[in-house]
């Protein structure tokens, strides 16, 4: 770094009263004692590089520039965000799978098309004995690196590292991280804070104590996917009762919607169950992203709208496979897209929460495949908690 | 902001304190009504063989003096994920034409299609239009494309689907259908499905063809779809477009249901109609089952002999015990039943003493369809189809 050397060199004696009232020029080969003016760069980050001129600065700027961190910014400051959420770029580089996990057909295509998905868009499968097999374990296998993820969350931690934990874990277990380049997206796994409703990109910056982070995660082993995500809690200042009311309503949503499937269920009829729940309570359901077949294919028939008056077509079979995923806000249902193409924002900025489990119809009801485990982290804050915050749920 | 690359930003005084922060991006949060108040425009669909003067009729609208802003969106792959050009006319006639921009690949999970999306952003673009025709290719079968256009209320579309109109050929559109598809050598024809699915028939070319010919290509076309509506034209020429091409209301209405006695006439695709009896919450649940098994399955259920079938259309009128009414909608896989919209305003209707289902489909001649429902409703049919 030339200042450095600029300083080194100088006779110490000669420069001492000098330096102690006008520092010298970071200019290349300048040297000259510089004024009061500042890289702004560098004294945004805590660090003094002086300069003589403007002019010295623009010639040494190619260099000096170098010694400033790549900076974390917002690729678009002219968009409209409706929230306090700002995309922190750079994205990290992409990561990589070993060639010796077996991958999606997406996985290599320039813009991440499945064409097996495009081929069958009449048919809701049914699973046989083999297939329900390759779901459980790969199920299981999600619900694992959900959980070490959702272990990971804590204030200071940017969802970037989030990404590698998830991705790392992914390859531990010999899977493929399914959403990694589908439909082009350009990471391991879907972090979605706050007003982020769903699809939100890993990058720079920290999780805040206060924060909700949604966390959906899905596994590609043994040629099939297993989704899941879960909204969790991001420090003690997280649990106030908006967002507690928004979590836990979303959590029950999930929940109350699993209870009716069975065979023989139409497909219908999971939105009419969640919006009842949800507008009860003043909260609006997203309607733009439903719930979908998952097995060999990543999203396939059926399409469950997780709203209500929906024609939906179908209805359950014993050994049919899909997920359902209510995304709650706690304002009005509308959303809005940030111009990555991904990261799914609700219009008004109010905050919104999404729960995601894959399920098996069974011969008379269902199995979840995504289940929490004993100590899954998360989960519903305690008694205690809700109690604190007067929050009673009396329409369950 | 790539400058930060190649310029160097101002030197900053250090003594004058700290930087000026950027002023934070206006959010301006636009908001959309919540429920039901957006106003919708409609899309009407328009099929028709090659020469059967689809390209007339469309020059004809988009000509013709009627101040309103039309968008005539052409559809060359019978796909609406290919939709690719639209041509606008204002209410003063200036043409416009636009290149839609449909976003390429799929974002996973989404319930809107890529064409309706293109078709939304094209309006926030370029102002709403009064009125969308889609006009498909010859060989385009209606009915894969209505049912990406009949949204759900709950997506909050700013369109909605008015209909289905189909132009043909009133000079060879018999031999068209006798004749079955040249390709497939199947007596089922793109013809049939066309006028199966349409809610307006336009009859053009009548000007090459004797009283008696017309009258033999009515006679076919209701044989086929006994609910349209049959206009009569000469080179593409329509007396008015309301109600016959525009306004049409075809899936939030249910007016005539006079399905006459199943035709002979053709054994590929008829119209057919059963009675329903008064419904409460349990029978109006197994109506919906025999719907269901119906679309769902393309199966008659039957006490013997269930039969492969395929719905292309369906239309209905159900009452309960109290008088209210409720209203049947279907295209293909997709239905739905609501209450009838005069009821919500208190209009006294004239009480029925039946329900009524019309079914415009293939594989339906010579089955009992009245012996399929009423087995499903008091015998054991719902049970056995239960959860097939």
């Amino acid at each position: 770094m030339t200042n450095d050397e600029v300083k080194v060199d100088a006779p110490q004696d000669e420069v001492k009263e000098v330096t102690k009232e006008v520092p010298l020029c970071s200019g290349i080969d300048c040297g000259k004692p510089a004024g009061k003016l500042q890289c702004p760069t560098c004294l945004k980050l805590g660090k003094a590089s002086f300069f003589c001129s403007q002019d010295c600065f623009k010639k040494s700027w190619v260099e000096h520039k170098r010694a400033h961190p790549t900076p974390i910014k917002n690729p678009f400051p002219n968009f409209n965000f409706t929230g306090k959420l700002r995309p922190a770029y750079p994205l990290s580089a992409k990561r990589e799978v070993p060639a010796s996990i077996p991958r999606p057909d997406y996985a290599d295509h320039p813009q991440g098309v499945s064409q097996s998905e495009v081929n069958e868009k009449t048919t809701v499968a049914i699973l046989n004995e083999k297939d329900i097999e390759g779901m459980r374990k790969v199920c299981r296998l999600a619900r694992e690196v959900l959980d070490i993820a959702a272990a990971a969350v804590r204030p200071g931690i940017t969802t970037d590292e989030i990404d590698r934990i998830v991705h790392e874990a992914c390859i531990e277990r010999d899977s493929y991280p399914s959403p990694l380049n589908y439909s082009g997206f350009p990471k391991s796994v879907c972090t979605s804070i706050n007003e982020v409703i769903c699809h939100g990109i890993p990058d720079q910056r920290p999780l805040e104590d206060g924060d909700i982070i949604n966390i959906d995660v899905t596994l590609y082993h043994g040629g099939y996917h297993g989704d899941i995500n879960e909204t969790y809690y991001v420090g003690p200042k997280s649990y106030t009762k908006e967002n507690v009311w928004l979590v836990e309503t979303a959590r029950q949503c999930l929940d109350k919607a699993i209870s009716i499937v069975k065979p023989g269920m139409p497909f219908r009829e999971p939105g009419n169950v969640i919006e009842k729940l949800a507008k009860g309570r003043k909260l609006g359901v997203v309607r733009t992203y439903c719930g979908h077949g998952v097995h060999k294919l990543f999203h396939c028939l059926p399409n469950i709208p997780h709203y209500a008056r929906n024609k939906a077509v179908g209805i359950a079979k014993e050994g049919q496979t899909f997920s359902i995923e209510p995304m709650i806000n706690g304002g009005g249902w509308r959303d809005h897209t940030w111009p990555d193409g991904w990261t799914s924002s609700t219009l008004d900025g109010s905050y919104s929460s999404q729960f995601e489990h894959t399920m098996l119809v069974t011969k008379d009801g269902v199995e979840v495949l995504t289940a929490r485990l004993p100590n899954s982290p998360g989960g519903p804050p305690s008694q205690e908690i809700l109690d604190n915050l007067g929050i009673k749920f009396n329409d369950l | 902001m790539e400058d930060d690359d190649e310029m160097p930003p101002s030197l900053v005084v250090a003594d004058d304190g700290e930087l000026q922060q950027p002023a934070a991006p206006q959010t301006d949060v636009a908001m959309y009504p919540e429920d039901e108040n957006i106003q919708k425009v409609p899309i009407t669909i328009v099929t028709g063989y090659l020469g059967a003067g689809k390209s007339t009729l469309m020059n004809y609208i988009l000509t013709a003096q009627h101040n309103k802003k039309i968008a005539v969106i052409l559809n060359e792959f019978g796909d609406s994920a290919d939709i690719e050009k639209s041509l606008t006319v204002s209410g003063d006639g200036a043409l416009v034409e636009e290149w839609l921009e449909v976003a390429n690949g799929c974002i996973c999970c989404t319930v809107k299609d890529n064409g309706v999306q293109a078709i939304e952003n094209l309006m926030e673009k370029k102002g709403k239009f009064d009125y969308i025709l889609l006009e498909t290719t010859g060989l385009a079968d209606p009915g894969n494309i209505a049912p990406m256009f009949w949204l759900d209320d709950g997506v909050g579309s700013t369109i909605y689907l008015d209909g289905i109109v189909t132009l043909v050929d009133a000079s060879n559109i018999v031999r068209t259908l006798d004749e079955g598809d040249p390709e497939t050598k199947k007596e089922l024809t793109t013809a049939h499905l066309q006028i199966s699915h349409a809610d307006v028939v336009v009859l053009n070319k009548r000007d090459l063809i004797s009283d008696e010919q017309l009258e033999e290509a009515k006679e076919r076309i209701r044989a086929i779809n006994g609910l349209a509506r049959i206009i009569v034209t000469e080179r593409g020429k329509v007396d008015k477009l309301d109600g016959w091409l525009l306004d049409i209301n075809a899936y939030s209405t249910v007016t005539e249901l006079k399905a006459g006695p199943p035709s002979k006439l053709d054994k590929s695709i008829a119209t057919y109609n059963v009675t329903v009896p008064l419904v409460d919450e349990k029978l109006l649940s197994h109506v919906e089952r025999w719907i269901q098994v119906l679309l769902w399955d393309g199966k008659l259920p039957a006490k013997e002999g269930v039969k492969e079938v395929q719905i292309h259309r369906l239309k209905g009128r159900l009452q309960d015990q109290s008088g209210k009414k409720l209203l049947v909608q279907g295209v293909r896989e997709v239905y739905e039943i609501v209450d009838s919209p005069k009821q919500k305003e208190g209009v006294e209707e004239e009480s029925a003493s039946t329900g009524k289902l019309v079914l415009i489909g293939k594989g339906l001649e010579g089955v009992d369809l009245q012996g399929s429902i009423d087995w499903f409703l008091h015998g054991n049919g719902v049970d056995e189809w239960a959860s097939q």
